[in-house]
């Protein structure tokens, strides 16, 4: 620590913190374009000009005759910094009407008009009137960077934030800085597509209307709109966003700051993957067939016909949910089969393969993986499946000096930043773990029982070439970096591959047998909360049995929540006699359906979600689902409580009291404990051991 | 532009890896693999690798010259181009004639009449600064300080410097160079990247 002097305030700040960020606990401002506390600061905009000085050894102070940028000053013992004089306001003065000289000022017709940086600071800051009276840089306006990002090149004050978020941060490099000077653009090649992952962050950070969000563009103005606190329901991450909403109405979703998940990024299928919201095909009425066709019915018509189909039918019945339904509502479904309808065959996993069951070690907080040495990412696109966990991946790699290896069947943006990618063959990921495993054994860097050495036989560094298609020097280098302070990072996509219970028990081996920790994330949004809450048939009939079970008559009742197997497995939803559809959305399932219960959407309702990673986070509701459409949990305690007098649930809060006195690892996020940043709740387990068969 | 605003056009895409035509000869990959032995870190290597480029594909860097230069250096594409766009002796605008003649209209040369040099030589090739003759032997640039001021109005023709030069000596010039058959735009790319091979030393 050392002493500084801000504006007369003597402090006690880290060696080497930036002044901006020091400035920013003292609760004053140092107005920044360029600067971004998640990047590392290039000083590039000098909005941040302080006036700095030396404490003298006879106590008096001697100040520089120039001001400096507060975003590339290190606090320092003996600083003395002074951000409101007359001079810094005299200088801001004069950065700011740079700044606006090629500036358009249309800021009437700006996406960004009212909550833009630029319009902030020239209000606080700024001259009242320009002395310019020249021409303005003329450069192309509202150019389609890509699907998502509009560019318009005369807004920008060329602060390099979006490049450098490419270029630190997604690691694609997908922006740069093209030409000099007045001239200078941020541009993709040639203005080609800007195809990143996460190129919607570009939107967020830019300091001005030059990115702007194509799906967003003229939709509203930001005092028009509501926001809300809200959690990405598009994938397993969880990640923490603002919902914003109009009128009802779903708008746009931005980056909302938790460090131990997204940090304050969103990949682009959460910040743009949110339409279906407002979607014309949105459920809104109860629906039962009468012969040929739907016809709206009230929920207690509807209730009516399910139960006179479910209940007390014991093993004849079963339910499959999607990965949307919230904690609550899986609870509820799960009680709703076991006590109200008698049977066991509940489900939420969908593989096309056997499925997993039992325990594995604890998953890996996300944030943590930043302080492993080493991460071995096998058989998933990590980017594809776990956007921000491949950012932590990275940053693991750029900031903390982690050394990380993929395996995978196919090019991946791992590949970018690994020391080595072992490329295996299509459906070969199976014979690499056990290669892999192989050559820790014979190595003598790991230890395995007799029974598992007995099974390596033949795999080994040298066959991996032919068994798997990487290279023998690529696998020996892989395995010996494995070991204290590594992982093994995979997610049940792995499951997806051929001999999944193959690759998943050699893998796991691998990890123990060297010492490093396993970690495999789920990728279904609520897919960890299933788990944790049972939602697994403990003797009844798995997915995969229960719709075979539709094909031959042994299921006489099936009801999906949000799930439509239709693609595979069209014929069984067909023979099945009586068919329950809940969900948001039309979708092929429903045509085959008794009865269509429409669905309110994670923001449409209150209730928790449980991350990959083991956190729970709840989700206030946002706005009102369209027409009669009901969260699942309320539908569940609705058919509960008609099938058998019990006491009633009238709120998501003590939904999860209950969940909380049955799961005790859920006693954390009962709503009057849970904290605004989540709450990790992971026992031993949250993606078992895949066992055989199931299919 | 207009129609790339149509919903649902095809925006361009950037050339996959291995669509690429790759066009450096062997010499240009030898001189590539030893330059980089120079530098702990490929992003170093960029500007010379441009200057072989500017080289292989005849004095212009054309957006598949620096999309060659980032797929052999494992760079992004954007990147290079930033980089390519920001120097102005790398060729990117547009593809010169065969010999560049670059005009220094600095202080010094200003005084001593760099203009009427320009306009002697807009006239004389019936072209303006920045543009090439139809026959693409000429083009003609104006730039900055080349630090000869002793020899002013200066121009550069290749790795030569010319001057004082007089509109006589300028019409002498366009003869010689019109009657040379090689390209001193790709000689002068070829005399830097020989530089970068000694690692700067003359």
């Amino acid at each position: 620590m050392v002493k500084l002097t801000i504006n007369g305030i003597e402090l006690e700040a880290p060696q080497g913190e930036l002044i901006v960020e020091t400035v920013k606990r003292l609760g004053l401002e140092i107005p920044v374009f360029c600067y971004h506390p998640r990047m590392k600061a290039v000083g590039m905009c000098r909005m941040c000009l302080v006036e700095t000085g030396f404490k003298q050894p006879d106590g008096s102070v001697r100040m520089m005759p120039k001001p400096q940028a507060g975003c590339t000053l290190p606090a320092s013992e003996g600083l003395v910094v002074v951000t409101d004089s007359e001079a810094i306001h005299r200088d801001r003065k004069g950065v700011l009407e740079f700044l606006l000289i090629n500036h358009p000022l249309d800021c009437p017709i700006c996406d960004r008009g009212g909550e833009c940086p630029l319009q902030n600071n020239t209000m606080a800051y700024g001259p009242s009137t320009t002395r310019f009276i020249e021409m303005k840089r003329h450069l192309p306006k509202a150019f389609p960077l890509s699907q998502y990002v509009t560019l318009d090149l005369e807004r920008c004050i060329q602060c390099g934030r979006c490049v450098r978020f490419t270029e630190e941060i997604s690691g694609d490099s997908d922006l740069a800085f093209r030409f000099r000077g007045a001239e200078m653009q941020p541009s993709t090649f040639q203005l080609t597509d800007f195809e990143s992952r996460f190129s919607g962050n570009v939107i967020e950070i830019c300091p001005v209307g030059a990115l702007t969000s194509a799906k967003y563009r003229f939709r509203a103005r930001p005092w028009d709109l509501e926001t809300s606190p809200g959690v990405c329901t598009e994938c397993s991450n969880g990640c923490n966003v603002w919902f914003d909403h109009r009128a009802g109405k779903q708008v746009r979703i931005n980056g909302r700051a938790n460090d131990g998940v997204n940090e304050e990024w969103t990949c682009d299928k959460g910040k743009f993957g949110h339409d279906w919201y407002n979607s014309t095909s949105r459920l809104t009425k109860p629906l039962v067939r009468r012969g040929d066709q739907f016809v709206p019915a009230s929920w207690s018509e509807a209730y009516e016909e399910i139960l006179a189909a479910f209940a007390d039918k014991g093993g004849k019945v079963a339910g499959l949910t999607g990965p949307r339904v919230s904690n609550e509502g899986l609870f509820l479904f799960k009680r709703l089969f076991s006590e109200a309808f008698g049977s066991d065959n509940v489900d939420h996993r969908w593989r096309s393969g056997p499925v997993p069951t039992g325990p594995v070690p604890r998953p890996l907080p996300i944030a943590s993986l930043e302080s492993k040495r080493h991460i071995l990412v096998f058989g998933t696109h990590l980017a594809e499946d776990l956007p921000i966990v491949h950012l932590r991946v990275r940053k693991a790699w750029s900031q903390s000096g982690a050394t990380v290896d993929v395996a995978y069947s196919a090019a991946n943006e791992v590949e970018r930043f690994a020391k080595a990618s072992l490329r295996c063959r299509p459906g070969a990921e199976a014979a690499l773990a056990k290669c892999l495993l192989g050559e820790a054994v014979w190595s003598g860097k790991a230890t395995v029982s007799d029974a598992v050495r007995a099974e390596l036989a033949g795999f080994n560094a040298d066959s991996a070439e032919e068994k798997s298609g990487v290279s023998g020097a690529t696998v020996r280098a892989a395995a010996a970096r494995l070991g204290e302070g590594a992982v093994v990072l995979t997610s049940d996509r792995l499951l997806d591959a051929p001999e999944p219970p193959s690759a998943w028990k050699s893998l796991k081996a691998l990890a123990e047998a060297t010492g490093s920790e396993f970690v495999c994330y789920p990728t279904g949004t609520n897919a960890a909360g299933a788990e944790l809450l049972g939602l697994v048939p403990d003797h009844g009939l798995s997915t995969w049995q229960i719709l075979e079970g539709c094909k031959d008559g042994k299921i006489e009742a099936l009801w999906l929540v949000e799930a439509d197997p239709s693609s595979t497995h069209d014929a069984a939803l067909e023979t099945v006699p009586f068919l329950v559809y809940q969900g948001t959305l039309e979708n092929e399932a429903m045509a085959y359906a008794s009865v269509v219960l429409p669905m309110a959407a994670p923001a449409e309702q209150d209730g928790t979600w449980t991350n990959c990673e083991g956190r729970v986070q709840r989700f206030r509701q946002a706005i009102a689902p369209p027409g009669e459409a009901k969260p699942a949990w309320r539908v569940f305690a609705e058919c509960l409580l008609r099938a058998r007098p019990s006491t009633p649930f009238f709120n998501p809060g003590e939904v999860m009291e209950e969940i909380a006195r049955v799961h005790p690892v859920f006693a954390p996020a009962q709503y009057s404990l849970l904290p605004e940043e989540g709450a990790l709740v992971a026992r031993e387990s949250l993606v078992g051991e895949p066992a055989g068969g199931g299919g | 532009m207009s129609e790339l605003l149509q919903i649902g056009a095809q925006r361009p895409k950037a050339p996959e890896p291995d669509s690429l035509e790759l066009r450096f000869s062997p010499t240009a990959v030898e001189e590539l693999e030893a330059l980089k032995t120079h530098y702990p870190d490929l992003k170093s290597c960029v500007l010379p690798t441009l200057w072989i480029a500017q080289r292989e594909y005849g004095g212009h860097l054309s957006p598949e010259a620096i999309a060659e230069v980032a797929h052999r250096l494992s760079r992004s594409y954007a990147e290079v181009e930033g980089v390519a766009t920001f120097y102005s002796m790398y060729n990117t605008a547009h593809k010169p004639g065969r010999h560049l003649i670059e005009v220094c209209t600095c202080l010094s040369c200003h005084m001593c009449g760099a203009y009427r040099i320009v306009d002697h030589l807009e006239e004389k090739l019936g072209i303006k600064l920045g543009e090439t003759t139809p026959d693409g032997v000429f083009s003609i640039h104006e730039v900055e300080c080349l630090d000869a001021c002793d020899r002013a109005p200066v121009l550069q023709v290749g790795d030569q410097y010319v001057g004082p030069v007089t509109p006589e000596t300028v019409d002498e010039l366009l003869e010689r160079l019109r009657s040379n058959p090689d390209s001193t735009v790709v000689q002068l790319a070829d005399a830097v990247v020989k530089v970068h091979l000694r690692d700067g030393k003359a």
